[in-house]
């Protein structure tokens, strides 16, 4: 059995933005020495999130203003707003991100493929992204790959 | 396109570049500054400059307590630091209780190059007009440099809010016409004693990083529209505002867009984003 941990740094440019990360996810496992197994990746932060969703541009943006419909960076006029606007004193600063955190939550923060003959299987329109919600900010996803080696087919 | 701008007030303490050459620096953000965020790469503090469309940063040093020995970025490390990217701007810190204050002044700007400087009278505890700190004004007068104080609030362990008081700069601004000083954080809470002095005196400037509760949108408009009417900031002080955020406490794009959402004319953003900051810098060349 094989477990091995990678970690790697995603570099966000944006506020809001869906980073292609699929191809760093198969580099992992072919770097795994993992036959047949499972990889799987998670961000290290809860204000942005992983899924897996067509690789299109129409659909980054649809998804990224579809969360942001439902979790609103600034709360609506009049509300009450976010509990998390206040100071927290363990970061020295305010939290008024909850929209992003909620995003995070609703978007998720892992994704999971199988793992044949040494390589990711997934659909042919399934890509894996990386979400920011609150960038830009050097972010960091793990990636764990786990299975049994030993040599593919195709060697 | 992006709008070329300053932000005025950032401190360099996530600068991962720097923290792994000096590690005291990691500690002085933890343990002085009390940030928790992750240290970041330099190219994330240009990305933030880039979503609130500004070109360029004003690169603050921290006060630490009077009589500590706390390294909190020396004017070497901040002018090593604007050596890595055209887009900062260094400014000095000194402590006015030194002997050689004024001469350490003297060598960060004519010789590291800073062109401002910094202090943090809640946190370095002497009060503005006391008179140990008049050969600093002077020497940062004789030089054409800006002087931005910490004013009002402060969340840092070991300050005491006393010394941020603003009716305690007034002698400094009238002292010293020519020397131009910005009282930075709105100086919150005491906004309108801030405001009167910025209309007393034209060599008194605000700059805008305030954020104590809320949100920045919310925050920024209970400061600049409920506790002084916006239109005091539009009409008459419009020259003595300059755009801040206090990154990374505040994140650059989420206090330029609270700016934004106040109703200013864009005659008026332009010269909180630009114009006033290039006033403020010219002389310090």
């Amino acid at each position: 059995m094989i477990v091995k941990l990678t970690r790697i740094e995603i570099q966000s440019r944006k506020d809001l933005e869906m980073i292609d990360i699929t191809d760093r996810i198969e580099s992992a496992v072919a770097g795994s020495g993992v036959r047949d197994g499972l990889a799987w990746a998670m961000t290290a932060h809860t204000s942005a999130g992983l899924l897996v969703t067509e690789g299109i541009e129409c659909l980054e943006r649809d998804v990224l203003a579809h969360l942001e419909r439902l979790a609103p960076k600034q709360p609506p006029e009049g509300s009450h707003g976010y509990w998390h606007n206040r100071y927290l004193d363990y970061d020295g600063r305010l939290g008024f991100n909850a929209g992003d955190h909620l995003k995070s939550i609703l978007g998720g923060v892992n994704c999971l493929f199988p793992v044949e003959d040494g390589k990711v299987v997934r659909g042919s329109r399934q890509r894996a992204y990386f979400v920011e919600y609150d960038g830009p900010l050097a972010r960091t996803v793990f990636i764990q790959v786990l299975g049994e080696g030993g040599t593919t087919d195709e060697s | 396109m992006r709008r070329p701008g300053i932000d005025f007030h950032t401190h360099p303490l996530l600068v991962r570049e720097m923290v792994e050459r000096y590690s005291a620096l990691a500690k002085a953000a933890r343990e002085t500054f009390f940030i928790g965020n992750t240290f970041q790469p330099l190219e994330t503090f240009h990305l933030e400059l880039d979503a609130a469309s500004l070109e360029k940063a004003v690169v603050l040093p921290i006060g630490a307590v009077a009589g500590t020995d706390a390294t909190l970025w020396s004017n070497e490390q901040i002018a090593e630091l604007c050596g890595m990217s055209v887009r900062l701007v260094g400014f000095a810190g000194v402590d006015p209780r030194q002997e050689n204050a004024a001469e350490q002044l003297r060598f960060a700007v004519r010789s590291l190059g800073l062109r401002g400087l910094k202090l943090d009278p809640p946190m370095q505890r002497f009060f503005p007009d006391d008179r140990l700190a008049y050969p600093l004004y002077e020497t940062a007068r004789d030089l054409g440099i800006p002087i931005v104080f910490h004013a009002g609030m402060s969340w840092q362990p070991g300050s005491r809010l006393q010394y941020g008081q603003p009716l305690r700069f007034e002698a400094v601004a009238a002292d010293f016409p020519t020397l131009r000083i910005i009282m930075a954080h709105l100086a919150w809470p005491w906004v309108v004693e801030a405001v009167a002095l910025a209309l007393k005196y034209p060599n008194l400037y605000l700059d805008t990083s305030a954020l104590y509760f809320d949100n920045p949108r919310d925050f920024l408009r209970f400061a600049m529209t409920h506790q002084v009417p916006l239109t005091v900031f539009e009409r008459r002080l419009r020259r003595q505002l300059v755009f801040g955020s206090n990154y990374p406490r505040v994140e650059i794009k989420n206090m330029a867009a609270a700016i934004h959402s106040l109703g200013f004319s864009e005659e008026c953003l332009n010269l909180i984003f630009r114009v006033n900051a290039d006033t403020l810098l010219e002389g310090a060349q």
